[in-house]
């Protein structure tokens, strides 16, 4: 749990709302994350490999979300499990599987056979696998409106971005150079890239400031 | 024979061989081209070239070692270490990593900053009074990666954790602050005019670092102290 403690790597954005949130943060916030709580896999379906949701922050397995507020930050986590059926695993068992045939039957099964047989393979393995499961902590301080998402997977983060926009009602804005340059309204004109230092083609030169 | 035979006719049929067996000219792209234009929309992707040219400003402002601005009337030094990733349109090259303790501030680097390899990735040491923080920044998002706080203060584990979060805002207060300075100077006429021929300047020539520093003034017209780069 990063925020806890060890690796400090997060992504920033600045969360702008849509409404203004209700006096009652705790409920609100309690109310938003449940919404898209996280639940387990069910090794039954087969069309599930990947699950992903809000959970609490000290806690992977809970989602009552009743300690989420500590000072002036919201913390939680999002979840991902997913399950993942190693391809060599698949293939030595279907060549085992080709090899017996094979001896049984004096000629090797036909390409339909095989394919068959790949996927009893896989949903055999898949039943047996257990899922990976990974928690990537979000701090969001309520006062600045800062939200940070601490995961090295730019996949995940903009993943969890998204759930928390959706949830909460918000814009999450990524707090970058371009980004700061928009909310300050700087001219259009300015932010062209300095085609002295980034080599760029005519193409892209802003136009001549004469008065500089 | 008959075997070579029908595999000749089945490629022709393909399109993959000429009538004369030979293979046809695919229109291929160049694997460089595809490449160039992986680093262009790269480049241009959430104004990505923003962070670069902040990047690469930090690094010729961070020379000097004075002051790069001040967050709380406190004043931010910035000094870049260890390993550096450049990343442009030079040529053939799209990106360049240096690696060595005194790497970023090398005349190697300078050079590849002047051919438009700018910093899309750094380590950097930020001190605000008596605090002091390292993080790798990387141009595209800012992202903070694998920094370093400093030491927590509070005995108490909720505190604890009220005060790691209180100082990665800090971290961020300060990316912040930086980034505000550099923007003001961006969006002046002070960037065309001044900054950029003394940072081209000084990744042009050996020595070029002290001549730049006394040529440049700040945007609100002060005159710059002798040493203290500007701008």
């Amino acid at each position: 749990m990063p925020v806890l403690g060890g690796a400090v790597t997060f992504s920033r954005f600045h969360a702008e709302h849509a409404r203004k949130p209700p006096s009652d943060l705790r409920r609100w916030i309690s109310r938003a994350l449940a919404s898209n709580a996280f639940e387990p896999l069910d090794p039954r379906r087969a069309e599930e490999d990947r699950a992903v949701g809000f959970v609490e922050l000290e806690d992977p397995d809970a989602t009552e979300f009743a300690g989420v507020l500590q000072g002036e930050y919201a913390l939680f986590a999002w979840r991902v499990d997913a399950i993942k059926v190693r391809a060599a695993a698949v293939k030595a068992e279907v060549e085992r599987w080709i090899a017996a045939e094979t001896a049984e039957k004096g000629h090797p099964p036909g390409k339909r056979e095989k394919a068959e047989r790949r996927e009893i393979v896989r949903q055999q393995l898949r039943q047996k696998a257990e899922p990976i499961s990974k928690t990537h902590d979000v701090s969001w301080n309520l006062e600045s409106g800062q939200v940070a998402i601490w995961a090295a997977s730019r996949k995940v983060v903009e993943e969890a971005a998204a759930a928390i926009e959706a949830a909460f009602e918000v814009r999450l804005h990524p707090v970058t150079p371009g980004a700061a340059a928009a909310r300050a309204e700087l001219p259009e004109k300015a932010l062209l890239p300095t085609a002295e230092l980034v080599g760029v083609g005519a193409a892209a030169r802003p136009e001549v400031d004469h008065e500089a | 024979m008959r075997r070579e035979q029908a595999r000749a006719e089945a490629a022709f049929l393909r399109g993959d061989a000429g009538v004369d067996g030979r293979a046809t000219d695919e229109e291929t792209r160049d694997e460089a081209e595809v490449e160039k234009d992986k680093a262009r929309e790269q480049l241009f992707r959430g104004r990505t070239y923003l962070g670069r040219e902040f990047l690469t400003w930090l690094l010729w402002r961070s020379e000097s070692t004075a002051a790069v601005t001040a967050l709380e009337d406190v004043d931010v030094e910035v000094i870049f270490t260890g390993r550096l990733t450049l990343r442009g349109l030079a040529g053939d090259v799209v990106e360049l990593v240096a690696r060595g303790a005194a790497a970023p501030y090398a005349e190697q680097v300078r050079r590849a900053l002047d051919v438009g390899l700018l910093v899309h990735q750094a380590r950097l040491r930020i001190t605000h009074g008596e605090q002091v923080f390292e993080a790798t920044l990387d141009a595209e998002f800012l992202d903070v990666r694998a920094a370093k706080l400093p030491e927590l203060l509070t005995e108490e584990e909720d505190d604890r954790l009220l005060e790691r979060l209180a100082l990665t805002g800090k971290l961020s207060a300060l990316v912040d602050a930086l980034v505000g300075t550099f923007l003001e100077i961006r969006a002046s006429p002070t960037w065309r005019r001044k900054v950029v021929p003394a940072m081209k300047a000084w990744m042009g020539e050996p020595g070029a670092a002290e001549k730049a520093s006394k040529d440049v003034e700040a945007p609100s017209g002060r005159p710059a102290r002798a040493g203290r780069r500007v701008g």
